[in-house]
């Protein structure tokens, strides 16, 4: 589904945050990429869908390369890339339907999205996800008001309304506690065994990778470290992409 | 003086030469004050001294002479400020007494050469035919001619409804170039850096230029009366309201631009969904401001031709009809206070 070959990443300032990267994904995976902060895992995951443009090196998406599209295909693209993020990202002063809604701004036209016209089977889609993420009856509730794992669910269902191959997601749980951090993950977890959705997964606490995964990247200074099975990650592998002073903290 | 230490040091070459420039500046200054207030205007007493373009030359090249007399010492102000003199103990300040000291030689010179350009003159503020005229306009102001007070009321509505429409005309245009004027939204290539850098610029002399003199300007343009008064509010109105858009923008969180762009929308779409949702309450507060600014703007503008209230008291003042004038300063105060107050509220309700 997606192949990654020699990818090169070096900001203008010089700093060079990807370096040679090689690897693929095959449809219907869950992979989660693990590293330390500043490792370019989210510079990595935003060259996917073009956020960042690579410096050299290709990105096939179904076999098309993506780092030269442009104009509407390059939009084309984005809309079959879904993505949420740490921070969720949540259009402030709307409702939760009209963020969900607007996962699927790449097929309304411009006039219509702006006026505010969804077609009637747009809004029952979207009245759908939000009942997939558990949000049934907070359509009409602002997005901003909502507790921060309920806002993640919102943007799930916002990247679910773009109906995506792929789901990037940079460290959905950084930012929650706990108990809704694994919530977070269940519905990772349900899209993508449920739906089918191809989930690449940036994530910080090997106990969620062990427990969700089904293969690990590891990243270190831009640079491809591991990539195999969360099981086959023990101690050894743990100090070198953490480092030696690293001591694995568990969330449960 | 508090030390400036450059995050990214630069060569010892260029900060001696600022240095130097500094102080040359600096004694160029206290040189040609000292001069020319101290000895023309205060010993010799010239009322009008004689100017030369030499002098500031030759204060230029004294100047000079002590800056690079002075750059090997430690008394050298550019040397301080430039973070090039070495202390020899982090919290020992007592080193630098002597450039506090030229800094307020330079800093009192000033306030005298002030002094004197003002004309201040505590007799003629106590003199007798003076406190008499005072007396006399207090007395007018304090009993204002309520006969025109309908008048008076009509222009004052005029003015209202200038500054309404001139804030009206100004959003839509504003609204469009403060995107343009926005850092973050236009430094993606070097055509839109241009197109920044063009608005930018056009924006800070447009702004420069105060509205009074716009007035004078569209007044032999359009002719006198309200037309002119609005034109100019309205041109400044764009440039204030173009400048704090864009600053507000500038702020904003670029986190739902993000998504909205991973979303595959077009543009038009991000800066609707991305943008517009994060900017429409600070837009408003300032919107409001503006109006009231432009409110108080429009009876100053009246004094030159501008229409409104402002042309009223400018006629009443003419034929120095006191007690008209304060009839009016009364309606303008009323409503300088009530939008004062009005757009504070709305201002506060928005938050």
């Amino acid at each position: 589904m997606l192949d990654i070959k020699n990818l090169n990443k070096i900001y203008p300032n010089g700093y060079h945050a990807l370096s040679n990267i090689s690897f693929s994904v095959p449809k219907g995976e869950f992979l989660v990429v693990i590293g330390l902060s500043g490792s370019g895992k989210s510079t990595m995951l935003r060259t996917f869908n073009r956020l960042h443009d690579v410096t050299s090196g290709e990105i096939l998406f179904n076999g098309v390369d993506t780092t030269k599209l442009k104009g509407s295909a390059l939009r084309k693209m984005r809309s079959e890339i879904g993505m949420i993020f740490q921070h969720f990202n949540l259009i402030p002063r709307k409702t939760v339907l009209e963020n969900v809604l607007s996962g699927n701004l790449s097929r309304t036209g411009i006039f219509k999205s702006i006026l505010g016209i969804y077609a009637k089977e747009d809004k029952e889609k979207a009245m759908r996800y939000i009942e997939i993420v558990g949000l049934k009856g907070k359509e009409k509730n602002r997005a901003d008001n909502l507790s921060g794992g309920q806002q993640q669910r919102v943007a799930i269902a916002r990247a679910l309304m773009q109906n995506p191959k792929i789901l990037l997601a940079d460290e959905p749980v950084a930012s929650l506690d706990p108990s809704t951090s694994n919530s977070v993950m269940q519905y990772l977890k349900k899209v993508n065994e449920e739906l089918g959705v191809t989930v690449i997964c940036n994530l910080h606490f090997l106990s969620l990778v062990r427990q969700y995964a089904h293969r690990v990247v590891a990243l270190k200074a831009g640079k491809l470290i591991y990539d195999g099975k969360p099981t086959e990650i023990n101690e050894e592998w743990f100090k070198t992409i953490y480092g030696e002073d690293a001591v694995e903290v568990t969330i449960n | 003086m508090s030390q400036i230490i450059a995050k990214k040091p630069s060569h010892p070459a260029i900060l001696y030469t600022k240095a130097i420039l500094l102080d040359a500046f600096l004694w160029s200054y206290i040189a040609l004050v000292a001069y020319k207030v101290i000895y023309d205007r205060i010993i010799l007493d010239n009322r009008y001294p004689e100017f030369t373009w030499s002098q500031p030359l030759n204060a230029l090249l004294l100047g000079l002479a002590i800056s690079l007399l002075f750059i090997f010492t430690s008394f050298s102000v550019g040397k301080s400020t430039m973070g090039l003199l070495k202390k020899k103990n982090e919290d020992d300040v007592s080193g630098f007494k002597i450039n506090h000291l030229i800094f307020y030689t330079a800093l009192i010179l000033t306030f005298v050469t002030g002094y004197i350009v003002s004309q201040i003159s505590v007799r003629e503020f106590f003199s007798e035919s003076g406190i008499e005229g005072a007396k006399r306009i207090f007395t007018a102001l304090l009993n204002p001619n309520f006969q025109i007070f309908e008048q008076g009321l009509f222009a004052a509505i005029e003015t209202i409804y200038m500054a309404f429409i001139a804030t009206v005309v100004a959003i839509p245009i504003a609204f469009i170039l403060g995107f343009f004027a926005a850092r973050n939204l236009m430094n993606g290539n070097p055509f839109n850096f241009f197109i920044y850098n063009t608005i930018r610029a056009i924006l800070n002399i447009s702004r420069s230029i105060e509205p009074l003199v716009w007035a004078i300007i569209f007044s032999v343009w359009v002719g006198i009366g309200p037309f002119s008064g609005m034109l100019a509010l309205c041109l400044h109105s764009i440039a204030s309201l173009t400048k704090q858009y864009s600053e507000q923008i500038e702020s904003i969180d670029n986190g739902p631009i993000e998504a909205i762009t991973a979303t595959g929308a077009h543009p038009i779409q991000i800066v609707w969904f991305g943008v517009v949702p994060q900017i429409v309450l600070p837009y408003l507060s300032y919107t409001i401001y503006r109006w009231d600014i432009n409110v108080r703007m429009a009876t100053i503008i009246g004094l030159v031709g501008g229409g409104g209230i402002g042309n009223l008291l400018m006629q009443y003042q003419g034929q120095a009809r006191w007690n008209e004038v304060g009839m009016l300063v009364i309606i303008i105060a009323s409503i300088v206070w009530v939008m004062d107050w009005a757009s504070s509220k709305l201002r506060e309700a928005l938050k």
